[in-house]
């Protein structure tokens, strides 16, 4: 900087280090090859253009295009400027400006992306020279607008581990201790011919007959009747999950359904009322009553108490994600950004979830009530609840391989449609179907993990890394809306799943302050000043507010992981010396691992 | 004045004691010493509390029918709640804590009085002498000396003894340069950057006035600094108009026609009144009892605390990029050259010296920047937020400096040697504390009031083994790099640890906590080979009190 001018302090300014980007997927990367690639990823075009970086400006480079990414790398800039995009992340393309647009880069391509960012490019004004990038981006971006398979099917990567073996629905069931006395399960659903969008597998009261089934499925939204989700190991309390009646303007009954809602409540044993709770804000409830829907009335169902938890719907969180999209990308607001961060409402939303989930799972545990819990179809705002009530409540699903569990039986077993949500290889980028659903349950996840350092096994990284391959079409997990759909496109014989890159490389996504305990409800506080915007992901493409550190983190991590484990092996002695000096010491009552992961976390 | 005439009554049987939030109240007997409100519960006075008087920053008292409420906020943004039996001995409880709080002769204090077993008096008042940090600058350049110039406070009265000025420049003329700046402070170095041989500097305003005064030594000594044609900086933390208009007040600025080769940058810092409201805006918003609490982040907004935070940081950064990029000197000012001066010299030093990251190195950074340079302790920290006496003096500028070190050990988990309990143990004893190190304003009033002969250091406490360990961050590794923090308004996070310590629900990090003291008794235990001696009964003096087996 000339001494001449004033200097001004710009975060990172000083370090040029933010452009280069190390390659996160774990891709091979032979040196003498111009882009990595991985296997069954092939080349389809290259250019050059100009990346428009809102940071840096304008960057001189060369864009390679496969059959899986968006790959630029800067011909001019040192260090290199690399960008390294799976085409699943990206929700529109448009070509910006025209052949007889005047000003400097104002003729190329505007990409806009499902991780908050877009990215733009300009090219050259003569001859077209965006037409055939444009056409090839489109054609490999959105695949399913042109009959073509997703690079998931394509990918010819091998992993040691089989991400696909880490679900089994019944052996999860049975580590819950199911079925019981009380509990079966079913396979009235093994052909999906009761619930088109249900797992196949499914556990229901042992007193209700499959013929009590299919009534009730007649006057529940799309079939999706009330069945098990958790059982609490003590209190034999459940957590059911369904979508709303079909009560309808003329306020419909169904004495099958009172009566299984009755069975629920009885099967544990429990003479208090069942209590059902309505995801959605009360207004919208009745609302629904006009399409059909609705919610059990008192008159009803004397035997069960109603909440409703005031969670929008899939609209409200879409705009509210467009508006937080908008003040951090590209330049993040600089004057007043708290206020414009609470105009969002995308915190409240947040707060309103995980309060919703924190009654979920208070009912179950301290209350010893079982409860039913819906929304509309029973889709979206219900599995965040079931699930993260789940997470507070079982320990096991704070695990990495328990967290897949999770996400596998909840999610993508209860028919989340992800497909419609995320719009996998779709053009239909305004689709009104379109909703961070999943994002905004990972960012609870994210909360929780603030308030609880020692509480998960996986770190931040794994979070990351889940939202990342939500969009890239790289596995099959996150593809089509339902097991059913599934099965016919034979995804688990023809795609990978994600899990299986993560469990092949577990200490990565592992969190090194872990300690392991056991049946302990964790109840964060969802109180809006112990909520914090998720920095590290959502403004993570901003240079300036990435965290400088020098040390690289995860190397650091791993470090830690080594320590840790030497440390508790350390203990482990010390305690057996210990115990052997000190008879009956109260104060090794705890396990060596507690001591040790949470000594480390009071910083 | 005798303790015993404030006291109106000094013990109460059946007072029930609670803080908001926390769930069981403790019934037991309540007694007020000259420095401590007690109470030991009853019947088997297993809990106790021990609090410092002096922590007290308001007192409210409620009274209905026979029996009272008295609501005490403490400085450390604690909240206790004691109800009392008894109307008069409500009001008498309350008037005596109220009239011990807020005795204001230094002497009278309480690091005067307390004695504790395991340290001797006058023991570590000189770990940090100004001597060895010169030592270690003689080893890397021979452009600087250290001047015994105000030996006896009589050139600068809120400067040491001992101060750091150019080789150069005779103690005549230093003595002279020091009637040109307000309070006698003038330009001293604060740091000396190894890497490049910059230094950088602070003082207070020149005595300019609106007649445009000059003073040839104190363009001397800032002549003599710069080489013909080096440029050097000066950072004036007073927007440009502020200082100018402190040309009416006989303040002002260096004029570019006297000082040809520095070039002034304004950066605006809050200070004062503004900065106290700002931290009282804030602990309102954080103890707003209702959860629901809508508009939580615009008022969080609105108190202006992260702002003032991040232009505290970019201002540091600004004169560590001055010195480490642009090899430039810097001098800071501000008006008096005690406060916002002292605030970003000492960050920067954080910035750019791996040294000052350590525990001790910390521990000396304080006490060279911060206490013998003379920031008005007193003055600044006599009230904290919830105080009703509304004074011209306090301002949190010392826990704003402790905020942004946070954010720093924040955005650097591995970087710093200690932790954020150190940042919250620095915070409690700056407002109240049984040990002399944060008493007086300056050296000169500490050697008056005999501090060093009949006080313990904080240090020294801080020191020992078993209570060294509590403030170390176990992440550290030595990173001898710069560290540039991220001053963009999504990087500086609210510190919850400080202003949500009373209300979050902490059952977690409590447990987490109870585990590393359990550790360390443990530890205690295996190397002592006694069992049944808890740690928490030697220590039952800590200032913020402690609460036992809670």
């Amino acid at each position: 900087m000339a001494s001449s001018s004033t200097p001004k302090y710009i975060s990172n300014s000083l370090e040029n280090s933010s452009s280069k980007r190390t390659l996160k997927d774990g891709t091979n990367w032979e040196q003498n090859e111009e882009i990595p690639r991985l296997p069954g990823e092939t080349r389809v075009t290259d250019k050059d253009v100009i990346y428009m970086c809102p940071f840096n400006g304008p960057v001189k480079g060369r864009v390679y295009i496969t059959n899986y990414r968006l790959y630029l790398r800067s011909v001019e800039n040192d260090p290199v400027v690399i960008l390294n995009v799976p085409l699943g992340v990206i929700s529109r393309i448009e070509k910006m400006g025209g052949a007889s647009s005047r000003g400097e880069n104002s003729y190329g391509l505007d990409i806009t992306c499902k991780d908050m960012r877009n990215l733009r490019f300009a090219l050259k004004q003569e001859g077209h020279s965006r037409r055939d990038i444009f056409e090839v981006l489109t054609k490999y971006a959105f695949p399913q607008s042109h009959n073509m398979l997703f690079f998931a099917f394509v990918n010819e990567e091998k992993f040691p581990e089989n991400g696909w073996m880490v679900y089994n629905p019944m052996s999860e069931y049975r580590r819950q201790g199911l079925p019981n006395e009380r509990w079966r399960v079913t396979f009235i659903n093994e052909h999906y011919g009761l619930c088109d969008t249900y797992p196949s597998l499914l556990v229901v009261p042992y007193n209700a007959t499959d013929e009590d089934l299919k009534k009730v499925a007649a006057f529940r939204s799309r079939n999706r009747i009330p069945v098990l989700s958790w059982i609490h190991p003590e209190t034999q309390a459940v957590i059911m999950r369904c979508s709303q009646p079909l009560v309808g303007m003329s306020g419909k009954r169904n004495k099958d359904d009172e009566r299984y809602l009755d069975v629920i409540r009885e099967a544990n044993g429990q003479i208090s009322k069942l209590t059902i709770y309505d995801a959605r804000p009360n207004v919208n409830a009745v609302a629904n009553k006009a399409t059909g829907g609705g919610y059990e009335g008192e008159d009803a169902y004397p035997n069960a108490e109603l909440f409703f938890l005031d969670i929008h719907n899939i609209h409200v969180m879409r705009e509210s994600l467009k508006k937080l999209k908008d003040i951090v990308y590209p330049n993040v607001e600089e004057s007043h950004w708290l206020s414009s961060l609470e105009s969002t409402h995308w915190l409240e939303h947040i707060k309103l979830v995980l309060t919703g989930a924190i009654q979920v799972a208070d009912k179950v545990s301290s209350g010893r009530s079982s409860v039913l819990v819906h929304c509309s179809d029973g889709w979206d705002r219900t599995a965040q609840l079931t699930s993260l009530a789940m997470l507070m409540l079982d320990s096991y699903y704070r695990t990495i391989e328990g967290f897949e569990v999770l996400v596998q039986k909840e999610w993508i077993g209860f028919g989340h449609k992800f497909a419609s949500r995320i719009g996998h290889g779709d053009k239909n980028h305004a689709d009104a179907d379109r909703s961070p659903i999943f994002l905004q349950f990972i960012d609870c996840v994210w909360q929780m993990s603030k308030q609880f350092p020692t509480a998960f096994e996986f770190n931040e990284q794994f979070l990351i890394t889940i939202l990342d391959h939500l969009y890239s079409c790289r596995f099959g997990t996150f593809l089509y809306n339902s097991e059913l759909l599934r099965e016919k496109e034979k995804v688990t014989e023809k795609t990978l799943s994600l899990w299986s890159l993560i469990n092949s490389e577990k200490s990565k996504y592992t969190n090194p302050f872990y300690s392991k305990e056991l049946n302990r409800a964790l109840y964060p506080v969802a109180s809006m000043r112990h909520l914090e915007l998720w920095v590290n992901y959502y403004i993570r493409w901003n240079p300036r507010i990435r965290q400088q550190q020098p040390n690289p983190v995860e190397q650091r991590y791993m470090e830690l992981l080594a320590l840790r484990d030497d440390y508790i092996r350390r203990l482990e002695e010390l305690q057996i010396t210990n115990n052997s000096k000190i008879s009956n010491s109260s104060a090794s009552s705890t396990s060596p691992s507690q001591m040790v992961s949470q000594v480390q976390t009071h910083f | 004045m005798e303790f015993s005439e404030l006291i109106k009554t000094a013990t109460v049987e059946n007072v029930l004691l609670w803080r908001p939030g926390l769930a069981a109240p403790v019934r037991g007997t309540l007694c007020i010493t000259s420095h401590h409100l007690l109470l030991s519960s009853c019947p088997r006075g297993d809990l106790e509390l021990w609090l410092l008087i002096r922590n007290v920053d308001a007192v409210e008292k409620r009274v209905s029918g026979s029996s009272g409420t008295i609501t005490l906020r403490c400085k450390d943004l604690k909240v206790l709640q004691l109800e009392i039996p008894g109307m008069e001995q409500c009001l008498n409880i309350a008037s005596s804590i109220e009239a011990l709080s807020s005795v204001d002769s230094v002497m009278m204090m309480y690091p005067f009085f307390y004695r504790p077993p395991s340290l001797r008096l006058e023991q570590g008042w000189h770990q940090f002498p100004l001597g060895r940090f010169f030592q270690r600058l003689c080893s890397q350049t021979s452009q600087w000396r250290l001047s015994t110039v105000n030996r006896d406070f009589s050139a600068c009265p809120s400067y040491p003894e001992a101060v750091i000025v150019p080789a150069a420049v005779s103690d005549d003329t230093v003595i002279k340069a020091a009637r040109f700046r307000q309070g006698g402070r003038f330009p001293v170095l604060s740091y000396f950057h190894p890497r490049n041989g910059t230094a950088l500097l602070r003082s207070s305003q020149p005595l300019t006035g609106h007649n445009r005064r000059r003073c040839r030594e104190d363009e001397k000594i800032l002549g003599t600094i710069l080489d013909e044609g080096e440029r050097g900086f000066i950072i004036d933390t007073r927007s440009a108009q502020a200082a100018k208009q402190a040309r009416m007040s006989g303040g002002g600025t260096e004029p570019k026609s006297s000082y040809p080769q520095w070039r002034r940058i304004h950066r605006a810092l809050e200070r004062g009144r503004p900065l106290q409201e700002s931290f009282i805006r804030l602990v309102e918003a954080c103890s707003d009892p209702s959860l629901s609490m809508d508009r939580w982040l615009a008022r969080l907004d609105s108190s202006r605390w992260l702002s003032h935070i991040k232009a505290a940081l970019s201002t540091a950064c600004l004169a560590a990029q001055c010195l480490d990029r642009e090899d430039s000197k810097v001098l800071v000012h501000g008006a008096e050259g005690t406060d916002t001066t002292l605030l970003v010299t000492a960050l920067a030093q954080l910035i750019l010296d791996p040294s000052c990251r350590s525990l001790q190195g910390f521990q000396g950074l304080l006490e060279r920047e911060w206490i013998q340079a003379g920031h008005p302790f007193q003055l600044r920290c006599a009230h904290s937020a919830s105080s009703h006496v509304r004074g011209k003096q306090e301002a949190p500028i010392f826990l704003l400096f402790l905020d942004c070190v946070w954010q720093l050990s924040r955005q650097f988990p591995f970087s710093l040697e200690f932790g954020e309990e150190l940042l919250l143990t620095l915070f409690d004893n700056a407002y109240a504390s049984a040990y002399g190190t944060f008493l007086c304003n300056n050296e000169k009033e500490r050697r008056l009031c005999k501090v060093k002969e009949s006080t313990h250091s904080l240090w020294v406490w801080l020191n020992q083994p078993e209570e060294k360990h509590k403030y170390l961050n176990p992440l550290y590794s030595h990173n001898p790099l710069v560290i540039w923090p991220s001053v963009e308004p999504q990087s500086i996070q609210l510190w919850q640890g400080l202003f949500l310590r009373w209300i979050r629900p902490s059952q977690h990090l409590d447990e987490a906590w109870q585990e590393i003291q359990r550790l360390v008794e443990g530890n205690n235990n295996w190397s002592k080979e006694s069992t049944g001696k808890r740690l928490s009964q030697t220590l039952p003096d800590t200032t913020a009190g402690t609460e036992n087996g809670k």
